[in-house]
């Protein structure tokens, strides 16, 4: 059995919280806050020390020390660096109700920001290189096998397609069509189920080795 | 009540305890059941072997504490293989509790290696918006991590000294709990023809098959059946290959709960209706 003060913390802290298995009670509770409490500390320091301190105290800091030695030629740089943290301020002033329009500024950048960068890089990533993805394999198919994979491939994107396509009543052929999508759904449904069920497992299981192993030492 | 209806009213602390049984029993006794290693992770165990002495490797920790279990493994024997093979290492993190647990894990398994810091190795620590930050890597790492997580300047760093942007990066993987692996396809793939593999939970695994079919990644770790297929592929057998153990019976349990279950759904359904 571990003789280190920490791990005996730890193992106390993972049956609190286990302890909700049986019923919710103040220990449960005491662990779930206290984790909460931490991570949000952690949270905190990690922001202020990698971000606001390395991307707006220490560059203003910098620019300002610039300026007292090379005079008025630093202050466009200081601009420079001021406009970004002045814009991160004014994603705060959603908090006061009078200064609120003010964030609206700060977040119709990021947007647009966003919007801009992430739509060709998803249409490159998620529609050609997808099109291009079911295509491709009836170019290299060297066995029957390969012809039936491709086929499936194919067969299944127009299926799973033409389920969510709603602009047509799901009758008739197209019906049976989108019928089928809805099979290759369920398949994709299964197995991120059962992915699912293997990652919790997974967790378990690393509770059970620290419980077992580091803490009772019953594992070698 | 018979034996049907019993089971269908089952404590569902029954279920917690035989569960806790399930996994506790193998994890106590090391059955030593076999792991198939796929395509997927071979391909990266792959492209990894086939890189040079010296060839960098970016390894981001995109992930929480909350996964540390499935997350460590393949972390691990990343790692390991890497260091094995002489490549030097860049280790960095999008989520703000990776960057704790990446710094933790490059200084054991490069002391475990004798590798040096700031040469074999550098962790560069967190930064947060995943977009900029790998968008931004792409013209210059200096410029996302102006220092390391020492708070040593990047351009002081002897490793650094040679790696600019992604163009000096020969290969990348994120070590990640959501989906910031489809970030770094959209971004870093995409636009700069990084090559890359997720190292994903098996939550996550089913978001990634499409990017493998269309080759977009090179392979993929998933879960801790990936990690313990990783472990076999660098014959460093650890805590994943002990873990699967414990995962396939309790396989057996879900399994077994999901027939004992149905059946008595079944059984009891015919009694009603009669």
């Amino acid at each position: 059995m571990s003789g280190n003060p920490g791990i005996w913390l730890a193992a106390f802290l993972t049956l609190a919280i286990y302890s909700f298995l049986y019923r919710d009670n103040p220990i449960y509770r005491f662990a779930e806050s206290l984790l909460i409490g931490v991570s949000v500390g952690f949270l905190l320091v990690v922001a202020f020390d990698t971000t606001i301190l390395p991307k707006a105290l220490e560059p203003i800091a910098a620019q300002f020390k610039n300026m007292s030695a090379n005079g008025a030629s630093g202050i466009p740089m200081l601009i420079w660096v001021i406009i970004p943290v002045v814009l991160g301020i004014f994603m705060f002033a959603r908090f006061v109700p009078g200064w609120a329009w003010l964030s609206r500024i700060a977040l119709a950048l990021y947007i647009g920001f966003g919007a801009g960068v992430s739509i060709p890089a998803t249409m490159q990533s998620y529609i050609l290189k997808q099109i291009e993805g079911t295509i491709r394999p009836f170019l290299a198919i060297n066995s029957a096998w390969d012809v039936f994979s491709a086929l499936f491939i194919l067969v299944g994107l127009i299926a799973v397609i033409s389920y969510f396509f709603f602009s047509k009543a799901h009758t008739g052929n197209f019906g049976r069509l989108a019928r089928l999508g809805t099979w290759f759904l369920m398949v994709f449904f299964g197995a991120t189920f059962g992915y699912t069920v293997m990652a919790r497992i997974s967790l378990l299981i690393g509770r059970l080795q620290f419980l077992l192993g580091d803490w009772l030492g019953l594992i070698s | 009540m018979n034996i049907w209806q019993r089971l269908r009213n089952l404590d569902r602390r029954v279920i917690f305890i035989l569960m806790a049984l399930g996994v506790g029993l193998p994890l106590l006794t090391n059955i030593g059941l076999p792991v198939r290693v796929t395509h997927d992770v071979r391909s990266v165990f792959n492209y990894i072997d086939k890189l040079n002495r010296g060839d960098v490797l970016l390894l981001s920790y995109d992930h929480d504490t909350g996964t540390l279990p499935e997350m460590v493994p393949m972390s691990t024997a990343i790692l390991r293989h890497a260091f094995s093979k002489d490549l030097r290492i860049i280790g960095m993190a999008l989520r703000a509790e990776g960057s704790a647990i990446g710094r933790q894990a490059f200084r054991r398994v490069g002391k475990e290696f004798g590798k040096q810091e700031g040469i074999d190795y550098v962790f560069l620590g967190y930064r947060p918006e995943i977009t900029a930050s790998i968008l931004g890597m792409g013209s210059s790492i200096e410029r996302v991590f102006p220092k390391d997580d020492r708070g040593i300047a990047v351009s002081e760093i002897p490793l650094m000294q040679a790696v600019h942007n992604y163009g000096d990066i020969a290969f990348a993987i994120s070590i990640s709990d959501d989906d910031t692996p489809v970030y770094w396809i959209n971004y870093g793939n995409a636009r700069y023809q990084l090559k890359f593999a997720p190292a994903v939970t098996a939550v996550m695994a089913t978001t990634f098959f499409p990017f493998l079919n269309s080759g977009q990644i090179v392979g993929m770790v998933a879960g801790l059946k990936g990690a313990a297929e990783y472990e076999r592929l660098i014959d460093h057998k650890e805590m994943a290959s002990r873990g699967m153990d414990a995962q396939s019976i309790a396989h057996l349990v879900v399994i077994g709960f999901i027939l004992v279950g149905n059946l008595a759904y079944f059984a009891t359904r015919k009694g009603k209706q009669q």
